[in-house]
């Protein structure tokens, strides 16, 4: 179940290896683990989710694969996340059936809404704010158009694109469920240092 | 290890396979030629699409699936079991480094499993694997293959058609000429991508190629 506190989501980064990051962003206090990896075989996909979820279950977290719903079946874990380049959300709830979370990365409104018909679970919001992971052409969203969306739609929204722990309470505060992060956790020295300083952001925020 | 044996007709003996460049067509390249099947002959179709992504392939699987196709036709998904579930196809083919298909048929029992081996080892690991049946090449040369070294030979295909009971497809600069030889070797039937991309020829390639490996 998709945790009703504020939570962080961490993707795992392609420069490192996704079980290794896991673990520490579960020490951390991460309640979703998205297994993200564009170039990976479909065994060593399916091995690191193996992994990844093992380790999710021992901390209660979820355990998401990114795309692949098959390596998600396969490997038992708690759901996928789709881009909007990925299988509609429709036709993979019939591949994943009722209990499978489903997460749907939306930039605009109209995508979220569109997601929440198509049976989604929650939707991935962004980017938010500039960020480095990621390529991007269109402009970061911003906090405005976030709790715009916030009030349009009954699913969790997770913020993600540049959330750090100085700008991740205004983002809860703004109307998100949770945060997905991947660089402010990967590409620190302690990743389960990052991600607890993450968690105690989101929940102690003040505004 | 034993996994329950597929109670269907032999498979067809002749394997296409599109040819990796439906990004740049639409889509249109597979769909002719699947159009263009002769009636009267069945054949396995994978499609094998890398530059597409997900939503683009389902997209591609659901247009082909819609086709009316010769009776005993297969559709077959690289790699992508989910795609395959989700447009209704009858089968996914692996390459050496993919899900296991012992793996896969715990949630989707119903679809056929193809491995690609290019070693010894790799038919054990397919085997061990439960996979219905396999696919080997580069057996002679073909442009496409050459960054991976010489091809592997009628020697070698003959090799592994020996050491296992599963058909084994032989790929890699098939032509109507060496076909023959390919099943003299043991192999159970060809495959393509380049041969069937002259869509103008493309029925009269399909029915002689059928004459050689039915011979």
């Amino acid at each position: 179940m998709i945790p009703s506190v504020p939570f962080l989501c961490v993707i795992t980064d392609e420069t490192l290896c996704p079980v290794t990051l896991a673990e520490e962003a579960l020490k951390g206090g991460a309640a979703m683990i998205q297994l993200r990896h564009k170039t990976a075989s479909g065994n060593q996909l399916f091995n690191w989710a193996v992994e990844i979820r093992r380790r999710c279950q021992e901390y209660h977290a979820l355990c998401i694969i990114n795309d692949r719903i098959d390596i998600a079946l396969a490997s038992k874990a708690d759901g996928v996340h789709l881009g909007q380049q990925d299988m509609p959300a429709g036709a993979a709830r019939k591949l994943l059936g009722e209990m499978g979370i489903i997460g749907v990365t939306a930039s605009s409104a109209e995508e979220a809404l569109q997601a929440e018909q198509d049976g989604a679970n929650y939707i991935g919001f962004g980017h938010i704010y500039p960020t480095r992971s990621k390529l991007k052409e269109s402009s970061p969203l911003g906090l405005d158009i976030l709790q715009k969306t916030a009030t349009r739609i009954s699913l969790p929204i997770l913020a993600i694109g540049g959330i750090n722990h100085q700008n991740a309470a205004s983002v809860i505060a703004h109307g998100a469920s949770g945060i997905a992060v991947i660089s402010a956790v990967s590409r620190v020295q302690a990743p389960s240092v990052a991600a607890r300083e993450l968690v105690r952001s989101i929940n102690n925020r003040t505004s | 290890m034993e996994h329950k044996q597929r109670k269907a007709p032999p498979l067809p003996r002749l394997y296409l396979i599109s040819s990796g460049e439906e990004h740049a067509h639409n889509g249109t390249l597979l769909l002719n030629q699947l159009n263009l099947l002769p009636r009267s002959l069945s054949c396995m179709v994978q499609i094998r699409e890398k530059q597409l992504n997900a939503k683009e392939l389902l997209e591609l699987a659901l247009q082909a699936r819609a086709m009316e196709l010769p009776e005993g036709t297969l559709l077959l998904m690289n790699e992508r079991a989910d795609i395959a579930l989700a447009a209704g196809f009858d089968g996914v083919h692996l390459p050496e480094n993919g899900c296991s298909a012992k793996v896969l048929r715990s949630f989707a029992p119903e679809l056929l499993y193809g491995c690609s081996v290019h070693s010894a080892s790799a038919l054990c690991i397919a085997e061990e694997s439960g996979a219905d049946y396999l696919l080997f090449g580069p057996v002679f040369d073909t442009p496409s293959k050459r960054i991976y070294g010489a091809p592997q030979g009628l020697k070698k295909l003959g090799e592994l058609c020996g050491a296992t009971s599963l058909p084994v497809f032989a790929l890699g600069g098939i032509t109507l000429q060496n076909a023959a030889s390919c099943m003299a070797e043991g192999a159970y039937g060809v495959a393509g991508l380049s041969i069937f991309q002259d869509t103008a020829k493309f029925a009269e390639t399909f029915d002689q190629f059928y004459l050689q490996v039915n011979r």
